[in-house]
């Protein structure tokens, strides 16, 4: 029972201090698997691969699976509303005020100080799932590629996804 | 409409919602406003502005917006409930696939390739939100001084949103002062 409400406070905590969007999420991910050892590092980013093919949002899916892998199809529930919650709650406290709250002095505040700390977080992970791919040249040659591709022109995530996922299946068949 | 109408609605999205918040807006754009005429344009806008500005998923924020100003609070639960349905049963499927196929290793290779590709995106949301925002100097010491608390210090991520968002919020409150 007692695994139930520690997965309803940490995701419930994602959906509160997440910013930027899906992938923010990742850093708390890494920090509960680090804390609780519910799933393993790879086993997160086979997660997160896998929530990024499946429809929905790629945030949502990733806490679905995370909840699912910690304590089945009702952990898979408790996380996936747990972390919706807080956005319910703000959604309609901010319907209410919706002018009052955007001019709001300290929610700016917060707002502009969030920015740059999401960043840090988005960084830090990066440097984490980059570290044990670094002596890969497959990955990185992979990696440049696509960061190269987004340059000029924003294309969708699904985009990327599907070129990688091709090039892997191709390397794996005939290399 | 009634909210069986609305949750069903917000399945389908759920369930061509496919890409994250790139696709989100023209989804919605397409649903409530040119097919139904339920929500002016405009008002859609400021959703989408404002759910990206407040924490929490882009996608599921948004949802909300539109299922409480059409419903109400049971609106909102609704659409929630609406938009996970087809993804919720999606991830337990595969899930339960994945672990058979997981030894093929051309389900191997298409893992690693996504892999990378989710490394290449993590970069690209960061660029994002950095593009977005207002970059003084108090924008590069958070964002420094968040990050060697992470990396060096290794604080968890909450721990490091409270201590510099207390932070930051003095600094611009004293800024206003001045």
């Amino acid at each position: 029972m007692i695994i139930f409400a520690y997965l309803f406070i940490e995701f419930f905590k994602i959906g509160v201090f997440s910013f930027g969007g899906g992938y923010a999420t990742i850093p708390f991910l890494y920090q509960i698997s680090e804390t609780y050892g519910w799933y393993s590092f790879r086993e997160l980013s086979q997660m997160t691969a896998v929530a990024s093919i499946t429809p929905g949002p790629v945030g949502i899916n990733v806490a679905t699976y995370a909840g699912l892998k910690t304590a089945g199809i009702l952990g898979a529930m408790v996380a996936t509303v747990s972390e919706m919650l807080p956005s319910l709650f703000l959604v309609i406290i901010v319907s209410k005020l919706l002018r009052k709250f955007s001019d709001n002095f300290y929610v700016k505040a917060m707002i502009e100080t969030l920015k740059p700390i999401s960043c840090a977080l988005l960084t830090s992970v990066a440097v984490g799932l980059l570290k044990p791919e670094l002596g890969n040249i497959k990955s990185m040659i992979l990696l440049g590629v696509l960061l190269i591709l987004s340059w000029k022109t924003k294309k969708t995530p699904l985009f990327y996804i599907l070129i990688s996922a091709i090039v892997g299946v191709i390397l794996a068949l005939f290399i | 409409m009634p909210l069986l109408r609305l949750f069903l609605i917000f399945v389908k999205i759920g369930a061509i919602l496919l890409g994250g918040g790139y696709v989100i807006f023209p989804i919605m754009s397409n649903e409530f406003v040119e097919k139904r005429q339920l929500i002016k344009q405009d008002e859609l806008v400021d959703y989408f502005a404002l759910s990206q500005s407040l924490p929490g998923i882009i996608a599921a924020n948004m949802t909300m917006f539109i299922g409480y100003k059409l419903k109400g609070k049971l609106g909102a639960i609704a659409a929630m409930l609406g938009v996970i349905f087809v993804p919720f049963w999606t991830i337990l499927i595969l899930a339960a696939v994945l672990n058979a196929l997981v030894s093929n290793s051309c389900v191997q290779g298409g893992l690693w390739g996504v892999g990378i590709a989710v490394i290449a995106l993590i970069m690209l949301t960061v660029r994002e939100v950095w593009q977005k925002s207002k970059r003084g100097i108090f924008f590069y010491i958070i964002f420094l001084g968040a990050l060697i608390s992470l990396l060096i210090f290794k604080l968890t991520p909450v721990q490091t949103i409270l201590i510099f968002s207390v932070i930051g919020i003095l600094v611009k409150s004293i800024r206003r002062q001045a």
